[in-house]
């Protein structure tokens, strides 16, 4: 059990900066995600708690005491790598043992805390095998057992299931939330898939070049994303992001924005808009699921579908409308009954849409 | 994988000749030297050559048992301390060298110098110049050290030979290994001390195995730094053969054969009983495992 408060955290290696100012707390027990993409700085964070790397500035305080200065082996904090890290030479079974035989616990108590824990993630015929013999999955759950069977007070994952295949990710991902609810330490856990994040996280921070730019949970992350690079990193396929400008306003004219395809009322973000000048360039977001097509002759924008990309239950349309490249989702049969070039008409249809200053990216309110 | 095995199944017979016509033109000149130790001394020196012979063990007695005759003189050949001095000597160096350069390697590999490099390539350039420049000056700081004819003398002598292309390959070795597996030791609570002894070096058993063999046999050959820094005692079997050769008799053809055949019997045994380690220590790293 940790409480865990990161203030300023710096790392540069040379002249690449790693963290350029990481802030975080991370409450007692929770399950939370640090999500960015590859060579953002999760794996540097991780490893700056652990105390395998010492940042340059910043400070790391769990529960009320400052680590800097403490020794890896004293900050009782378990790490799952992403290559998983095994010890190649030992056995399942001396994989588990030794971070026990490290603690100085006695044989009897060693034997039965192994089986126990082999037991929970269901190794226990591998006991006897070395790492090279095992299975993806049973490499990655001797990983998982090797880090949980100490009981440190905090988990550090780091890119766990990267190295997987994807239909064992997915049987993994119902695993960590498993043990999660039977173990209930706290947990950091790196990953650069937005899925893993959104599906796992109770709070998810996204980072990027060595920032944190948002610590929401799922559903914000989705909904409010604070700038066009979250709100394009959640959601597949990715946000459409449309560039627009914004009309003369005031007066009873409400706000209203110029899309090369449409124009789209303003109103939601009146607040928001009320401080820009007319003619202010915005990028505006809109999901793919909010995208619907409309029947011929109703309301709505024509547009071309350049591919189609059938997924089984979906498929995903790359349209043009008036030369603005956009992505939608549609159901499978209906999507069988259209192909490239084919001529349609589309509306938006969700509420979700968003919108963000260009130049800035920020989220307009 | 069957196809394969088809395959070389089906043109086995014609490459099964070729290899076996370039092993025996190889392999020619080490079995002429083991016939000619089963040979009596007429039967060694006769033209033409004999193939076909009444194989005798005395070559291999007087190697070691009977004192032969020089001058009518009886003498003790001796063999029996060379044969010791060669194994402990290059036993000792090799382990010396692999003692340090195993520990100086895992430095080099895993806590870097400034000027890591630079001191790894002034290491290598000890072993580029030909043994012969330094053997002057070396054989006057043997001489005034006292060092000269005694077993500490060669052996650190070897060690220093071996130690360079025992740190380069074990560095190569260890540099092989994984971080992340000595982080995952760390978070556990290993020492350092810990991880090189615990997870470290049981991964580069290969690496230390095919280390000793190329040391071993690069110092049990040696014939050059023996010759002139060796005593009486302390002489290895490649300068106590040349020693043989000369006096009344000639060159004892049968005798020098049989040393030779004892000679090579080590070699032999270490490669054998090291083989496995021996082949993945070098193709250590070429494959991704």
């Amino acid at each position: 059990m940790a409480h865990l408060r990161l203030t300023g955290l710096t790392k540069s290696y040379g002249s690449v900066h790693a963290l350029r100012g990481v802030d975080l707390e991370i409450e007692d027990g929770e399950f939370f995600v640090l999500f960015g993409p590859s060579a953002a700085g999760k794996t540097t964070t991780l490893r700056v708690i652990a105390g395998l790397e010492k940042p340059d500035s910043g400070t790391l305080v769990v529960d009320g005491h400052d680590l800097a200065g403490v020794p890896v082996k004293r900050r009782d904090m378990a790490m799952v790598f992403q290559s998983f890290a095994l010890y190649p030479h030992l056995t399942t079974y001396q994989n588990l043992a030794y971070p026990l035989r490290e603690m100085k616990l006695r044989r009897r108590e060693i034997d039965t805390r192994v089986r126990e824990t082999a037991e929970l993630l269901r190794i226990t015929h591998t006991l006897e095998r070395k790492p090279a013999s095992l299975s993806g999955g049973e490499q990655q759950r001797l990983a998982i057992g090797r880090a949980i069977i100490r009981s440190p007070r905090l988990f550090l994952f780091d890119e766990p299931l990267t190295n997987l295949d994807a239909k064992l990710r997915h049987d993994m991902r119902a695993e960590f939330k498993r043990l999660h609810r039977e173990i209930g330490t706290t947990t950091v856990y790196a990953t650069p898939d937005q899925l893993e994040a959104l599906s796992i996280g109770e709070r998810v921070a996204v980072i990027q070049h060595g920032r944190i730019t948002q610590i929401d949970t799922p559903d914000a992350l989705y909904a409010e994303p604070v700038d066009r690079h979250v709100a394009s990193l959640i959601g597949d396929p990715p946000i459409n992001l449309v560039k627009g400008t914004l009309k003369a306003q005031g007066g009873n004219v409400g706000p209203a924005i110029e899309l090369p395809f449409m124009e789209l009322d303003g109103s939601r973000w009146r607040e928001g808009l009320q401080a820009l000048d007319a003619g202010t360039e915005l990028l505006v977001g809109i999901r793919p699921h909010d995208l619907a097509l409309v029947d011929e002759g109703g309301a709505g924008v024509p547009a071309t579908i350049e591919i189609t990309e059938p997924q089984g239950d979906i498929t995903i349309l790359d349209l043009k409308a008036a030369g603005v490249p956009l992505r939608m989702v549609v159901a499978e049969a209906t999507g069988a009954r259209y192909a490239a070039g084919d001529s349609v008409r589309i509306a938006l249809a969700g509420a979700d849409t968003q919108l963000f200053l260009s130049d800035s990216g920020t989220m307009v309110a | 994988m069957a196809r394969k095995r088809r395959e070389i199944g089906k043109a086995g017979w014609r490459r099964t000749a070729v290899s076996t016509v370039i092993s025996f033109i190889y392999f020619f000149p080490v079995l002429w030297i083991i016939l000619t130790a089963f040979k009596s001394h007429t039967d060694a020196l006769s033209t033409p050559p004999k193939f076909i012979f009444t194989p005798t063990l005395e070559n291999f007695a007087s190697v070691f048992a009977r004192a032969y005759e020089r001058g009518g003189a009886a003498v003790d050949t001796h063999f029996d301390l060379f044969f010791f001095n060669s194994i402990f000597i290059a036993g000792a160096s090799v382990g010396v060298a692999l003692v340090i350069g195993t520990v100086a390697a895992y430095g080099f590999s895993r806590w870097p110098l400034r000027g890591n490099e630079t001191y790894l390539f002034i290491i290598l350039t000890t072993r580029m110049l030909p043994p012969i420049i330094v053997i002057i000056p070396i054989f006057i700081m043997f001489r005034l050290s006292g060092l000269s004819g005694s077993y500490v003398g060669i052996i650190l002598l070897y060690a220093a030979f071996n130690l360079p292309f025992t740190i380069w390959m074990m560095k190569s070795f260890f540099d092989e290994i994984p971080r992340e597996v000595e982080d995952a030791a760390r978070m556990d609570g290993s020492s350092e001390m810990k991880i090189f002894f615990r997870i470290c070096l049981p991964q580069v058993k290969a690496g230390i195995a095919a280390t000793a063999v190329f040391g071993l046999i690069l110092t049990w050959n040696e014939f050059l730094f023996a010759l002139l820094l060796t005593g009486r005692d302390t002489r290895t079997v490649p300068v106590a053969m040349a020693q043989t050769i000369g006096g009344d008799i000639g060159v004892r053809w049968g005798l020098l054969a049989a040393i030779e055949t004892l000679f090579l019997i080590p070699v032999v045994i270490v490669t054998f009983l090291l083989q496995n380690q021996l082949l993945r220590g070098v193709t250590f790293g070429t494959i991704k495992r």
